[in-house]
């Protein structure tokens, strides 16, 4: 973004909740506060943005009185923060000395990062600029004193509860303007502002990561063609200069840990791809691939039945293939699919599949997806018919445990709520101190749900909360994971809340692409509005879960 | 208006988003309360950006108008 365009968005006129910001730095902040504005305008445009900024030259200070309750907390630590010897503004001589002092200012700046990440998301970037020329050493040298302060930072960093914005990704282009920072106290170049602001704020907003990875074989999970290499001609390994492959498929099996779902497209000889997937040599676990489509079909015709498998958008999908043509096929087929040709020997590919899927914690729904997604085939095929999905569901030893209360503040829930779009009320988003803030509240309530049965345990997977209101309650936030549908979950749920009180209403609303809700709602409560227990009892099909209650 | 006008007027309006063309063609420190030292730095860097020029620091504190900017501009 340039300056001009940063400023275009920042003072444009805007309206809706806002979203309050603390920018934390030692220094004016000037265009940084620009380019902040302008990449949260852009992030959310539903919200007024408001950004509170320091006092000049007191990094510490600023956190310490930090008593309101921000929205995102935004550190941008530089060298004068340490010790204002260090800056170039203020260089001045500095000795041994310099690192005590700079570690009792860096714990003072630890521990007012700690206080305000216990309430609300923190973004923190250690010193991007180069330290002015206080040593007597060359720069091409590390100095003992500036090694001494960088592992005091990374300690800090290793530590910390805030995301830390990794030094590397701002790249080695110019970043200091010194002219600026002499005249005014603002130390960078915009272009190096803009970034900072942008890999910061991608740190606290909530953001829709992709879900799935769809993966051609040939010249892609592996080097050589199948049907006419054979199963033993192909290869990812050293000896035959194909150990990309490996790394790949290595990639894959990292990303199945964080539960991203793996599929197969691929036009090869089924036979072949099963013996191919046996080889014991693999670094792919083949249980992390499903589906695996192989056949001469069409390969867009593959894709549509993975995502039908997996219940996911081809917006959540990523397709990798070696072919141009097929990419460019499934495209127009799935304009919202992100299609990459797989670059063999380029590092960047492997770096940036890897970010587009990256999370910062893995949670246990996320070791458990695949597994439940080869589970709940049999259950999807019943669901076409309901005598036979009442035989498998009565026999399906189905547990739903209900787990009332908002303390302590379950992460996985507000991951759900942020992930749902198609068993979804009303598509409402909520960052971290919206949901805190939202849970804060006396009257609300909140129960998440967990489900397992004989065909696996599929973990925490429905989210539903709201208030009471006169003798019903006001579902405002209800979303299920499509891993959970056609085992009538959602019909349990009501039942839950019917149970306790009559009626329950919905503050639904339609989005683009909550039909799964939409028609279960149609079903059970036509109005959209409103539902009484007695309703319920004459439309809900025959549940059979147990079904155990916890808190509240 | 010439086309160096015309981008000159752009930074000053997404500086001071409330001025209309004309106003900002007309803009000085004297006339405009919001004309600050943040909004002069601001506006040199604007202008540095959209005509790929480097000021001195000494030449941004001297820069108070419109008129001056458009000066500076022509004795590139």
């Amino acid at each position: 973004m340039k300056l001009i365009e940063a400023l275009q968005i920042a003072n444009a006129a805007h309206k809706g909740p806002t979203f309050h910001v603390l920018l934390a730095c030692g220094f004016t902040p000037l265009h940084l506060e620009t380019a902040v504005k302008a990449h949260l305008r852009l992030g959310l445009p539903t919200r007024s943005i408001t950004v509170r900024t320091g006092l000049y030259g007191d990094l510490a200070g600023t956190l310490e009185n930090a008593r309101e309750l921000f929205d995102a907390v935004l550190v941008v630590l530089e060298w004068g923060d340490l010790d204002q010897r260090l800056s170039w503004r203020s260089a001045g001589k500095v000795n041994e000395e310099v690192i005590s002092d700079a570690r009792a200012r860096l714990n003072r700046i630890e521990k007012g990062i700690a206080a305000l990440a216990e309430r609300t998301p923190v973004a923190l970037s250690l010193p991007t600029l180069p330290l002015a020329p206080v040593l007597h050493t060359p720069g091409n040298e590390l100095n003992r004193i500036e090694a001494a302060l960088w592992e005091m930072l990374y300690a800090v960093a290793a530590s910390t509860r805030a995301a830390v914005l990794h030094p590397q990704t701002l790249g080695r282009g110019s970043a200091h303007d010194l002219r600026t920072e002499l005249m005014s106290g603002f130390p960078y170049l915009f272009a190096h502002a803009d970034a900072l602001a942008a890999g910061l704020i991608r740190m606290v907003l909530p953001s829709a990561l992709m879900k799935g990875l769809i993966t051609d074989l040939d010249e892609t999970l592996w080097s050589g063609v199948l049907g006419d290499d054979g199963p033993d001609g192909i290869s990812w390994d050293v000896e035959h200069k194909t150990q990309f492959h490996a790394l790949y498929q290595h990639l894959m099996n990292l990303l199945a840990e964080a539960g991203i779902l793996l599929g197969v497209a691929s036009k090869n000889d089924a036979g072949l791809v099963d013996k191919a997937l046996t080889r014991p040599d693999l670094v792919i676990k083949p249980q992390n691939l499903f589906p695996i489509e192989a056949h001469w079909r069409p390969k867009v015709e593959s894709v549509e039945r993975i995502l039908k498998a997996w219940n996911i958008g081809a917006d959540s999908v990523v397709f990798v293939d070696d072919n141009l043509l097929e990419l460019e096929h499934a495209k127009m087929a799935f304009p919202e699919m992100e299609c990459l040709e797989f670059r063999k020997d380029d590092a960047r590919f492997l770096v940036e599949l890897r970010d587009r899927f990256g999370k910062r914690e893995i949670r246990e729904e996320d070791e458990l997806r695949v597994a439940s997604l080869r589970g709940g085939q049999a259950v999807r095929r019943a669901a076409a018919d309901n005598a036979s999905l009442d035989t498998l569901l009565a026999g399906a030893e189905a547990k739903v445990a209900f787990r009332w209360g908002k303390q302590p503040p379950n992460p996985r829930a507000l991951e759900l709520i942020n992930k749902t779009n198609q068993f979804n009320l009303n598509g409402i988003r909520y960052t971290e101190a919206d949901w805190n803030a939202y849970l804060s509240e006396p009257a609300t309530h909140l129960v998440v749900v967990e489900y397992e049965d004989r065909f696996g345990k599929l973990g925490k997977i429905a989210v539903l909360a709201g208030r009471e209101q006169d003798s019903g309650f006001e579902v405002e936030i209800w979303v299920m994971s499509c891993r959970a549908f056609s085992r009538r979950i959602e019909h349990q749920c009501l039942k839950l809340l019917l149970n306790r009180w009559d009626p329950v209403r919905f503050r639904y609303e339609r989005t683009e692409r909550n039909g799964p809700m939409r028609d279960f709602l149609a079903e059970m409560a036509p109005d959209g509005r409103a539902l009484r227990r007695a309703e319920f009892d004459r439309r809900c099909p025959p549940l059979f879960h147990q079904s155990v209650r916890t808190g509240d | 208006m010439t086309d160096k006008q015309q981008r000159l007027i752009r930074c000053f309006q997404a500086v001071f988003p409330e001025l209309n063309e004309s106003e900002a063609a007309r803009a000085s420190v004297s006339r405009l309360a919001k004309w600050d030292s943040v909004a002069t730095v601001t506006l040199a860097a604007a202008v540095e950006e959209e005509f790929g020029i480097q000021l001195e620091a000494q030449e941004i504190e001297e820069m108070n108008s419109f008129q001056s900017f458009l000066n500076r501009l022509d004795d590139r």
